[in-house]
């Protein structure tokens, strides 16, 4: 049966545009990587260092340190962890809702997908008005929650998905087993839809994890996030690549192992369950 | 134990009416079983009485009590679902246990009813197994341990054999028909399948689009249904129907089929319509036999028909003759039959075929 | 009988509590759940956007104070600043572009990736990677490559090219426009991967089988069989690129800071210079609630017609 089918080899010019994409990503990954244990006597060096000869760690330590980079990571810390956990207990309620009783029609669910579509600078001009008004501008409750709601539709429309695929009748039979609504949905829905949960909470984690526009207008000297450090090296043309790169890597290990781990969830995080992975 | 009051049931959504006024009593401790194809609202009507769906008006009444607005936990019944519905994280042991355990009841009960539970049932050996690691049939066990255990007054059955294999199907009837010796509580139970209504049911309820089309004991169905809709439902291989009108020759009542023989009708058989009606005959494959004797026994007619194409079953074999412009099958001995293209004689019993109205489709 | 009494007959120890109404309490349960995110949504989005419309007819300026009422005066503002007006069409090219290239190189490298072979799971998870950094992060990791004269870029060049190449990547046309591409299509282009694969792998193989039977092959095979199979998930996958790329900000921000000039501003970088900058509050909200209008319209025509499908 399967003699006439000619065994399929894998062309030549197929390996080498994948591993030309693979180089496009890896490049910039690996010079940052580089850059930010490079001395700084190496910056200028024609041809450029591909590998240092002496490895150092002083741009991690002056990043973290003198530029307050330790601070923004503890304030992205605390942001991101709170406004995942606000946002996913938050959104899963709502999604349940809107999966298991279609609460307000199509209308409420499109509604919250459409905030994740809106401009963030429509929002963000009044939103900074108002937090200067009430004295949440640069504290971190202002954050945590500008962040849970910008995060909402992500984590509403993830879970939506999740409970419209699983199965009714576990939570009819819990009702009618004994349970309230609140029980049905406590008991058995919820330890259900923990795989889904944990994959709803790491992808609104990343986003919080690697925003800037909303950080940028909302903090300044308190509740800073790691992104708006990246600021500092702006005006300082060039001098300051070592620690760039050093900030940069302490910010993106976290969220690429987050991301990796949580991969075979990723179709249904990037398109908010709209397609199932 | 309880019985079951249904006044003039609806259930609507949107402008589709999936229950149009059903009443149906059903009495304490009788196994009634709702069949119908599907859409026709039987599972609608089931989850209604669970409570797992609002009505749109009407009443029920479980044990005299109206239950319209009670949550589906304070009903007091116990469901089995056509996907078991087991909860996947839970082991056997505490599906089984989780609804008394929702309900408050102490552990040391708890235990001991589980263990009663699953030594009636023969699951014990699988207690501390989660669903995904037991077969097919020991699910359908755990989910009707799951019932059992609660004691309720009243057991709600939705299709819970489709998902087996046939031989595991033909098991698990079994055991659920004992389970209702033993406890006898009142059970409802819903299928498309009118074998498993014919051999569980104490009382069947042919619904059609929503509303009762025929209800009353299996035979009864079986053998006087009141449409053609339950006449051809019910049996397999299924009835055929026979177009004709009545015609009375020189003082006896024929049925004239299309195209076909006129078929003498026995006395007491003949049906109060008019000369020249359009009517329908409905035939068995077991209301037609090999003649044997010179003439047709009293009751049946007699014809001449050529056989068609057979079909062995093993037990029986079933032919097919035609007759006017049908085709119609008779039930044989299994080695009695002769070949197709034969012409064979046969013995059609009137008495026993079913007689319909043809405008109306109901019996005469 | 046995069993059953084996089990027990006691029904005293389950409580019976009945509520009044099930109805009731099923309805005010659903909409419970809903009310924490609604409030929320209300609040720090609905509400400020309400605000806003205030907003938009006074004067807030901070170089300015009090809120006199100034009717149109700051739309007429914005829309007569070439600025403005310029920051439009710079958005609609570099997202026709990003969308564009990140659409046929995604879909490309789904095509290559398809079909299962040893590695290529590793491969994915290398894909995605730049799914998950910060664009402020792919800005700065860019810049280090490009920018003259530390990064490696133009070294490259000229080892390659055989003669010196001194590019300013993030100071010259049209070079900083590519310098943008480049770093959006990086972080992007594996969004359109994923989906677009996920779409290919779910086209049953029997198709291909008998499309292979029928002796159709290569590009007829792409365009009848593939093209199809997939359309919807490209038209998904464009769309949310779509709304996503008309707000590039990030990467403008580390990379160019909208120069030379004003060359490099995109909308929404524009209304942060305005607002955030200059302090123009209202001018800047008009030009947001524009740019607001503009994108609404996307979304019902495109988003709308997209999910209706997939709701059902």
């Amino acid at each position: 049966m399967a003699s006439w089918v000619r065994p399929r080899r894998i062309p030549i010019v197929r390996i080498v545009v994948i591993a030309l994409f693979l180089a496009f990503v890896l490049a910039p990954l690996y010079w940052v990587a580089i850059t930010s244990i490079k001395p700084s006597d190496d910056y200028l060096a024609v041809p450029p260092v591909w590998f240092p000869d002496a490895p150092t760690m002083v741009h991690y330590e002056a990043a973290l340190f003198a530029y307050r980079g330790l601070q923004g990571l503890i304030n992205s810390i605390i942001i991101s962890i709170s406004a995942t956990i606000l946002s996913v207990s938050v959104g899963t309620l709502m999604a349940y809702s809107l999966a298991r009783f279609n609460t307000g029609g199509q209308h409420l669910s499109f509604w919250v997908l459409s905030q994740r579509f809106l401009p963030p600078i429509a929002i963000i001009l009044p939103l900074f008005l108002n937090y200067r008004l009430v004295g949440l501008q640069d504290t971190h409750v202002g954050m945590i929650v500008a962040y849970t709601v910008f995060t909402l539709p992500v984590s509403v429309w993830m879970m939506f998905a999740y409970f419209r695929q699983m199965p009714r009748s576990l939570e009819e039979a819990a009702l009618v087993d004994g349970c309230t609504r609140w029980g049905a949905l406590w008991s058995v829905a919820m330890p259900l839809a923990a795989p889904g949960i944990v994959a709803a909470a790491v992808f609104t984690f990343i986003a919080c994890w690697t925003e800037f526009f909303f950080a940028l207008v909302l903090t300044s000297r308190n509740a800073f996030t790691l992104p708006t450090v990246f600021r500092a090296f702006l005006s300082f043309q060039g001098a300051q690549y070592g620690e760039a790169s050093a900030l940069a890597i302490v910010s993106l290990v976290p969220s690429i192992i987050l991301g990796v781990l949580v991969q075979k969830h990723l179709v249904r995080g990037l398109t908010l369950g709209a397609v199932r992975g | 134990m309880a019985d079951v009051k249904i006044k003039g049931l609806y259930k609507r959504y949107g402008s589709f009416e999936a229950v149009r006024g059903i009443d149906l009593d059903i009495p304490d401790g009788e196994f009634t079983v709702l069949v119908g194809p599907s859409g026709c609202g039987k599972s609608t009507l089931l989850r209604t009485i669970a409570g797992l769906e609002e009505i749109s008006g009407g009443e029920i009444a479980i044990g005299g009590e109206v239950v319209n607005d009670m949550r589906p936990r304070d009903r007091d019944v116990a469901m089995v679902f056509q996907d078991y519905a087991l909860y996947p994280h839970m082991t056997v042991r505490n599906n089984i246990g989780f609804g008394l355990k929702a309900r408050k009841m102490p552990q040391p009960e708890i235990d001991s009813r589980v263990d009663a539970a699953a030594t009636m049932l023969g699951i014990t050996a699988l207690m501390d197994r989660l669903p995904r690691q037991i077969s097919g049939g020991q699910r359908q066990r755990v989910a009707i341990g799951r019932a059992v255990v609660r004691n309720p007054r009243l057991f709600l059955f939705d299709e819970p054999l489709s998902n087996l294999d046939a031989q595991l199907r033909d098991e698990m009837r079994g055991e659920i028909k004992r389970l209702h010796r033993d406890i006898s509580t009142t059970m409802i139970y819903v299928t498309h399948d009118q074998i498993e209504a014919m051999t569980l049911a104490d009382r069947i309820v042919l619904m059609r689009d929503g509303v009762i089309e025929q209800e009353g004991a299996p035979l009864d169905l079986f053998e006087r249904p009141a449409t053609t809709f339950v006449a051809g439902f019910l049996g397999s291989p299924k009835m055929t129907f026979l177009s004709g009108r009545m015609v009375r020759v020189e003082g006896a009542v024929t049925i004239a089929l299309d195209d076909g023989p006129r078929l003498p009708l026995p006395e007491g058989r003949i049906p109060d319509v008019a000369d020249g009606r359009a009517v329908i005959l409905g035939v068995r494959p077991e209301h037609i036999s090999r003649a044997t004797g010179p003439a047709a026994a009293p009751g049946s007619a007699r014809l001449d028909a050529v056989i068609e194409f057979l079909q062995p079953t093993g037990s029986r074999t079933y032919a097919t003759f035609r007759l006017g412009r049908a085709q119609v099958m008779a039930e044989f001995e299994a080695h009695d039959t002769g070949r197709p293209g034969e012409t064979v004689p046969l013995d059609l019993n009137l008495s026993r075929a079913s007689m319909f109205d043809a405008a109306t489709q109901r019996a005469i | 009988m046995a069993h059953a009494a084996a089990i027990g007959d006691n029904r005293s120890g389950m409580p019976q509590r009945r509520l009044p109404s099930a109805k009731k309490s099923d309805r005010q349960f659903k909409w419970l759940l809903v009310t924490p995110a609604v409030l929320l949504i209300l609040a720090i989005s609905i509400y400020p956007l309400v605000f806003s419309i205030w907003v938009l007819f006074v004067n807030y300026d901070f170089q300015i104070p009090g809120h006199a009422f100034v009717g149109l005066k700051n739309f007429q503002q914005v829309v007569t600043d070439p600025v403005f007006r310029y920051s439009l069409w710079v958005t609609v090219a570099l997202t026709v572009a990003n969308v564009a290239i990140e659409f046929l190189l995604g879909l490309g490298i789904a095509m290559l990736l398809a079909k299962s072979f040893r590695g290529r799971g590793l491969i994915i998870s290398i894909i995605i990677v730049p799914l998950f950094i910060s664009p402020v992060i792919v800005g700065q990791a860019w810049a280090l490559l490009l920018q003259r004269p530390f990064g490696p870029t133009n070294y490259l060049l000229s080892q390659l090219l055989g003669h010196e190449v001194t590019i300013g990547w993030l100071t010259e046309f049209p070079f900083n426009f590519i310098a943008l591409v480049v770093a959006d299509v990086w972080q992007w282009t594996p969004f359109m991967f994923v989906i677009l694969l996920a779409g290919l792998t779910a086209i049953p193989p029997h198709v291909y089988e008998a499309a292979e039977l029928d002796g159709v092959g290569g590009w007829q095979v792409f365009r009848h069989i593939t093209v199809p199979h997939i359309a919807p998930m490209m038209m998904l996958a464009i769309t949310f690129r779509l709304l996503d790329a008309i707000r590039m900000f990030d990467t403008i921000f580390i990379m160019t800071g909208g120069g030379p000039g004003t060359q490099t501003y995109t909308t929404s970088f524009y209304l942060y210079t305005i607002g955030f900058a200059q302090f123009h509050l209202s001018r800047a909200t008009a030009g947001a609630w524009i740019f607001l209008v503009l994108t609404l319209l996307v979304i019902v025509f495109l988003v709308r017609r997209l999910l209706k499908p997939e709701a059902k």
